[in-house]
């Protein structure tokens, strides 16, 4: 517990100073955004809205991809990386301390961009707000553990940038699968979120924190 | 305070990478509290064998025990202090917050008052607000050495430990390092010179093209380290 606070602590102070990877996600979000809304067709209202679910997770998972890479490239620097497999705990401690990290530096970019996102979609998602933040918050879940772990395989790839990308995208199919189909009943009006993609979030996330938590243990040998 | 040292076993440990060995056959044994010295010329593989007593990296080949455990079961990384090529401060944080970071990872006991205890003893105060990554290498490298230490740790594993210093921090280096030898702390010192060797080691390790060239005491003086690294050189000069 000590390793998990004390890795989330560092990354959140380090971020907190340069704010590279929240200023690159953000702007790159916002970049996708007005790259939709000019995209779409003038009187496409109705049919904007049923993209939106899909528009918005793509925005997401581009932007994690954009974070995700960055967080252990980072480690690479003076080999503080070597700093963190050395700590005396499990090292799935490590793997939830920059998982964690990484999952609330994502959240303040999506906060950001589910704003502008609606403003631009001309939608009032303030009833859906709640539900809507908690499917947000599974569908990162799974975006950070799954791009926690092979981010950190990636980073001691001669083609890192490329590499994260290719292992991640096929892993995610799942969590995009749920979460878009979640979002998209949410913003239909649904007077619940279906269980059944709620369900595939929960299973999804729960195995890619126990495969980071396990595997982290061999992904930090040289 | 006098510290119980931990013992390394090492068999037939190799390291290979991408087919090309770093390591072959390596045997050591080294008690607790004892000091080795591990000398070789550049490529020898003295990093390497360094990084795997850490449990950094794991051998291709052999078994390395941390006191009857394998280096990466987390009481043998509890009991290691490490210093690498790199000093493995994280950049962003100041010196002191680099130091209180490390003291969290190692469960030091009130981590902050341990990290300015540390700047002071170690002459470090005016770099404390500095960010690492601002640093000189040879103030880095003095962080870092403080880093590595910074949880009294029974076993010490350092890599060119004086690279960088100037007159003055290698000498309170040498004596910090003296200081841990007589307080019973095991050593592990890597250097490609036999500077400093004989002063702060019992023992030595001549690393030749990945594999044990020489090994024994050290004596003040009639033994044959001198010649064997001499040869290592040698040897060296003749694959390149």
């Amino acid at each position: 517990m000590n390793v998990f606070l004390a890795i989330l602590w560092k990354d959140l102070v380090t971020e907190w100073r340069s704010r590279d990877r929240a200023v690159a996600m953000g702007l790159f979000a916002m970049l996708v955004v007005a790259v939709f809304e000019f995209a779409l067709p003038d009187g496409a209202g109705e049919r904007s809205r049923a993209l939106a679910p899909a528009l918005l997770w793509v925005t997401y998972v581009f932007a994690a991809l954009l974070g995700l890479g960055r967080a252990f490239a980072l480690e690479l620097e003076n080999d503080a990386l070597a700093a963190l497999a050395l700590a005396p705990a499990d090292r799935g401690w490590v793997f939830l301390g920059k998982a964690a990290a990484n999952l609330l530096i994502l959240g303040v970019v999506q906060a950001l961009v589910a704003v502008v996102f609606a403003l631009f979609f001309d939608a009032d998602w303030r009833p859906i707000a709640l539900p809507l933040a908690g499917v947000v918050l599974l569908g990162s879940l799974g975006l950070c553990s799954a791009g926690t772990l092979f981010g950190a395989v990636a980073v001691r790839t001669r083609f890192r940038e490329v590499m994260l990308p290719l292992l991640l995208l096929p892993l995610l199919v799942p969590v995009i699968s749920g979460a878009v189909r979640a979002t998209g009943a949410l913003f239909a009006g649904a007077p619940s979120v279906p269980f059944e993609p709620i369900q595939l979030l929960i299973v999804t996330d729960a195995a890619y924190l126990i495969l980071g938590f396990v595997g982290f243990e061999y992904v930090l040998d040289e | 305070m006098n510290v119980s040292g931990a013992a390394i076993a090492a068999r037939g440990v190799a390291k290979r990478f991408a087919g090309a060995a770093a390591l072959e056959g390596v045997d050591l044994d080294l008690a607790a509290g004892a000091s080795l010295a591990v000398v070789g010329p550049n490529g020898a593989g003295k990093s390497t064998l360094l990084r795997l007593l850490a449990g950094l990296a794991r051998p291709s080949a052999g078994r390395i025990e941390i006191d009857g455990r394998p280096p990466t079961h987390r009481r043998a990384r509890a009991a290691l202090g490490y210093l690498g090529h790199a000093t493995l401060l994280s950049p962003g944080l100041t010196v002191r917050e680099n130091l209180v970071f490390a003291a969290r990872l190692y469960r030091v006991p009130s981590p902050r008052e341990r990290a300015g205890d540390l700047l002071a003893a170690e002459g470090l105060e005016p770099l404390a607000d500095r960010r690492a990554g601002a640093l000189s290498r040879g103030q880095a490298q003095r962080v870092a050495i403080a880093r590595a230490l910074i949880h009294a740790p029974a076993l010490v594993l350092l890599d060119e430990p004086f690279t960088g210093l100037d007159r003055g921090a290698a000498q309170r280096l040498a004596a910090r390092l003296a200081e841990l030898r007589a307080r019973g702390h095991t050593s592990v010192l890597v250097t490609h010179g036999l500077e400093h060797v004989r002063d702060l080691a019992d023992e030595a390790l001549v690393l030749s093209a990945g594999r044990t060239a020489w090994r024994g005491r050290l004596e003040a003086r009639g033994d044959d380290l001198e010649r064997a690294l001499a040869q290592a050189l040698e040897q060296r000069e003749r694959a390149a």
